[in-house]
């Protein structure tokens, strides 16, 4: 479980909050998708969560131990994150790519290899065409599957996820989210997932917690958010999809 | 030069270009392999500590831009040693600009993302080092080591100034004898090698990256087993040049890499960069070779006077020829003394006290400066002393030797003496100072009074009637330990004093300056036509 308690983050010495008083828990197994509009404090939630940022004020805890006190490397090595920007290290090949962490943490040759074969083909991709290839020879969303498969080298039991399907078309987003519902089933991971695609939040998620401007609106299943609302923004924000699907619904 | 001799001059010359070229390769390998492992680290302390920047990449900046020359002779006063060392902290200090700028430039240009993912993924500081930054600014860093390196080919030249060896020799030989064909023997390797240098380290930039081989299987082979040879191409480069070296050195009497000689059975002889030194320098070997049982170290050609004295002042040379006038103004900052005998005196005394050195009986000739104009300017206008000059030297140009132009019992002094004005100076190398009379492009000159060259070019040197030139009396300099290890070498060098008038010498540089023979067989010739060369047992 990861427990986070009135966390606040400032990058300008406490002028403005980039992530305001939040507190929720993410509960073992599930996948809670963070929802809110650009610049809202996704991102630094979730670097907040590894330690690759350090929060203002609040406490965050893993396995009921709070991250301040543990050593950080170690930390980042048990929790799986798919970067925004994928991150993919362009001088290896996909399978040093995937098998980075097992590298970190000293495994043989032999298992990393294995081991990243094994993840090529959970994320879907058939490891004697794509073991070789370094990323530049891959497509947008060939990448994001290696991005997934090197988070998930070490079989950690977290895995934060931060927009790893926002610059994909819908297409190929519609499949990787489909295969991620299939992910999930087998592996039994506890996920953190950003997104601001409402309907991506939908699909994917066991719980919502919406954002805005660095504030927790509100958290709760996916009926709990549609049916009853906890403020004003919450209302809106799935009202328009709403509309824009009365406006267009017909034609489609 | 015809075909034919060109051949000759080149078969004649190899086994030396061999060795010179072994030299040049080690003096550029082992500075740019320093620079590097200096560099590299100060480009990362840069890259990671944001008030190490600025004064880093400025320091190195600014070693840069001392020129090549003075930072030999820089170094060549601290360090108080001529040779390879001083010679390679220079060429790393100018190597180390690129690769300092360039491992920063490499480091900053790592893309952000990638390094948040090292970072995310659970690498330490060093391990993104090593996994990440490094291997992504390699290409950046290389490029930088590649223009080191052949910046380096090209400064090494320079080396030779300060007795380091190197395909410079050649060159500053060439210059000091107005020899082209020396000249170019240094100057068309040494391009050359620039080339290979740069070549081969292409070739292992090329040998570095890993990107899988398109094309047919065959091809991809072929990349396989080529790119660990590329990649290495430099490191054999070296070790051909460590090669070319010790495969020749032995056969060379002058090896800038050897051991140090000080076995105590041989003595170094050092000369300044001109044809006279040049010859003394031969004749003195010569006859210790034949007279004595001594082995000779030739380390001739060190750059100008300051050199050669640092040189002899640290022990890195143990005798040499000196003029008294020189010795008096130059070193000893002492003031003119007309009489010849008082003069020898004076400076016997002096470096008796500060270098312990003895000053042995002179050779006999006076090679003092000589105002110089062209003979048909003389009797044109009616020149035949300085003081002619007085009247029409607002309308001439002059060109002198650096070193004239520097020297209180120079220019600075002779316009004091005279009240000459010319109307431009120029300084000018002193192989090229004869030329740019004989070309009309400057009207008088620094002579020397016993150079060959003033017969040569039909010039006419004007007589110094106010006394204003010290004597300036060559003799042999030693220094006091080795003359006391070998009393023999007084009576042996000393064969030669008052044996060369000014004609004589005149007639010796003039074999060597006109007639492009060279410095060892003039000398050997005069040696044997004096019987000198017979050893009395
Ligand atoms: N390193 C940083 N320094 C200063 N401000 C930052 C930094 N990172 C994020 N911010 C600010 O924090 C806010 C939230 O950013 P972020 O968490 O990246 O938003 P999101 O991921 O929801 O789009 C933004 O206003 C952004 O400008
Ligand atoms: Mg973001």
């Amino acid at each position: 479980m990861i427990s986070l308690k009135n966390v606040s983050k400032s990058f300008d010495g406490g002028r403005t909050f980039a992530v305001n008083d939040v507190s929720f828990d993410v509960r073992e197994g599930e996948t809670l998708v963070l929802l809110g509009s650009s610049g809202c404090g996704k991102t630094t939630l979730l670097k907040l969560t590894n330690r690759l940022l350090e929060s203002t004020s609040g406490t965050i805890e893993v396995d009921g131990q709070d991250i301040a006190l543990q050593d950080s490397i170690t930390l980042r090595r048990r929790i799986g994150y798919v970067f925004q920007g994928i991150g993919l290290f362009p001088h290896m090949t996909v399978e040093e790519n995937v098998a980075m962490v097992p590298r970190l943490l000293g495994w043989s040759a032999k298992k990393r290899r294995e081991r990243a074969h094994e993840l090529l083909e959970t994320v879907g991709l058939d490891p004697k065409t794509y073991a070789r290839r370094f990323p530049e020879e891959l497509s947008g969303g060939q990448q994001q599957r290696v991005g997934v498969g090197r988070a998930l080298a070490a079989d950690p039991a977290y895995l934060l996820m931060d927009e790893p399907f926002g610059a994909l078309d819908a297409l190929t987003r519609d499949t990787l989210q489909q295969e991620l519902l299939s992910l999930k089933e087998r592996l039994n991971k506890t996920i953190v997932f950003v997104t601001h695609d409402i309907f991506e939040a939908l699909a994917l998620g066991d719980r919502i917690a919406v954002l805005h401007a660095g504030r927790l609106e509100q958290i709760g299943t996916r009926e709990e958010i549609l049916k009853k609302p906890a403020t004003h923004f919450v209302r809106e924000l799935f009202a328009k999809p709403a509309k824009q699907l009365a406006a267009f619904g017909g034609m489609l | 030069m015809a075909g034919d001799s060109w051949i000759a001059f080149l078969s004649e010359r190899l086994p030396e270009l061999w060795l010179r070229t072994g030299e040049h390769l080690m003096l550029t390998g082992v500075s740019t392999g320093m620079a590097i492992l200096l560099g590299i680290p100060l480009g990362i302390c840069a890259a990671r500590t944001w008030w190490l920047r600025g004064p880093l990449t400025g320091g190195v900046g600014i070693l840069q831009t001392i020129p090549s020359l003075a930072m030999l002779a820089i170094l060549l006063a601290l360090l108080q040693k001529i040779g390879a060392i001083p010679a390679i902290i220079a060429l790393t200090l100018y190597a180390l600009l690129p690769i300092v700028r360039n491992t920063l430039t490499g480091l900053e240009g790592v893309s952000p993302p990638v390094l948040e993912a090292a970072r995310g993924i659970g690498m330490t500081p060093r391990q993104r080092l090593w996994l990440v930054e490094f291997p992504l600014s390699m290409p950046v860093i290389v490029a930088g080591i590649r223009t080191a390196a052949v910046v380096s080919v090209g400064i090494a030249t320079l080396s030779a100034f300060i007795g380091a060896g190197g395909l410079g020799q050649f060159i500053n030989r060439g210059l000091a004898l107005s020899n082209t064909n020396l000249i170019l023997l240094g100057a068309i390797p040494a391009a050359v090698l620039a080339l290979i240098v740069d070549g081969s380290i292409a070739a292992s930039q090329w040998g570095l990256r890993r990107r899988r081989s398109r094309g047919s299987r065959f091809r991809a082979a072929i990349d396989r087993c080529l790119r660990p040879v590329a990649l290495l191409l430099p490191v054999a480069l070296i070790i051909a040049g460590c090669f070319a070296y010790f495969s020749t050195s032995t056969a060379s009497s002058n090896p800038a890499w050897g051991p140090p000689a000080d076995d105590g059975q041989t003595v170094r002889i050092g000369t300044k960069n001109f044809t006279e030194q040049l010859i003394l320098g031969e004749l003195m070997a010569q006859l210790i070779e034949a007279r004595t049982d001594l082995r000779v170290e030739r380390r001739f050609n060190l750059g100008g006077t300051m050199i050669c004295h640092g040189a002899f002042k640290s022990g890195g040379i143990d005798l040499y020829a000196e003029y008294t006038g020189t010795a008096l103004t130059a070193i000893l900052k002492q003031s003119v003394i007309v009489d010849p005998g008082r003069a020898h005196e004076t400076v016997a005394r002096e470096y008796r006290q500060r270098f312990a050195a003895e000053w042995l009986r002179a050779f006999g000739f006076n090679n003092t400066y000589a105002i110089t104009v062209r003979k048909s300017d003389a009797t044109f206008r009616n020149l035949q002393t300085i003081s002619d000059l007085i009247a029409i030297s607002g309308t001439l140009r002059a060109g002198f030797t650096a070193e004239f132009s520097e020297r209180p019992d120079g220019y600075p002094g002779l316009r004091r003496a005279y009240g000459l004005q010319f109307r431009e100076v120029r300084d000018l190398d002193p192989a090229l100072m004869y030329q740019a009379i004989a070309n009309r492009e400057v009207e008088v000159i620094s002579a020397f009074a016993t150079d060959g060259r003033i017969a040569a070019f039909d010039l006419q040197p004007l007589r110094d009637d106010r006394g204003f030139f010290p004597p300036y009396q060559a003799a042999p300099v030693i220094r006091t330990e080795v003359l006391q290890a070998h009393p023999e070498l007084r009576e042996v060098v000393e064969l030669l004093a008052g044996r060369l008038d000014d004609a004589t010498m005149r007639r010796l540089n003039f074999e060597v300056d006109v007639k492009k023979r060279r410095p060892g067989d003039v000398a050997h010739e005069f040696l044997e036509s004096r019987g000198l060369l017979e050893r009395e047992k």
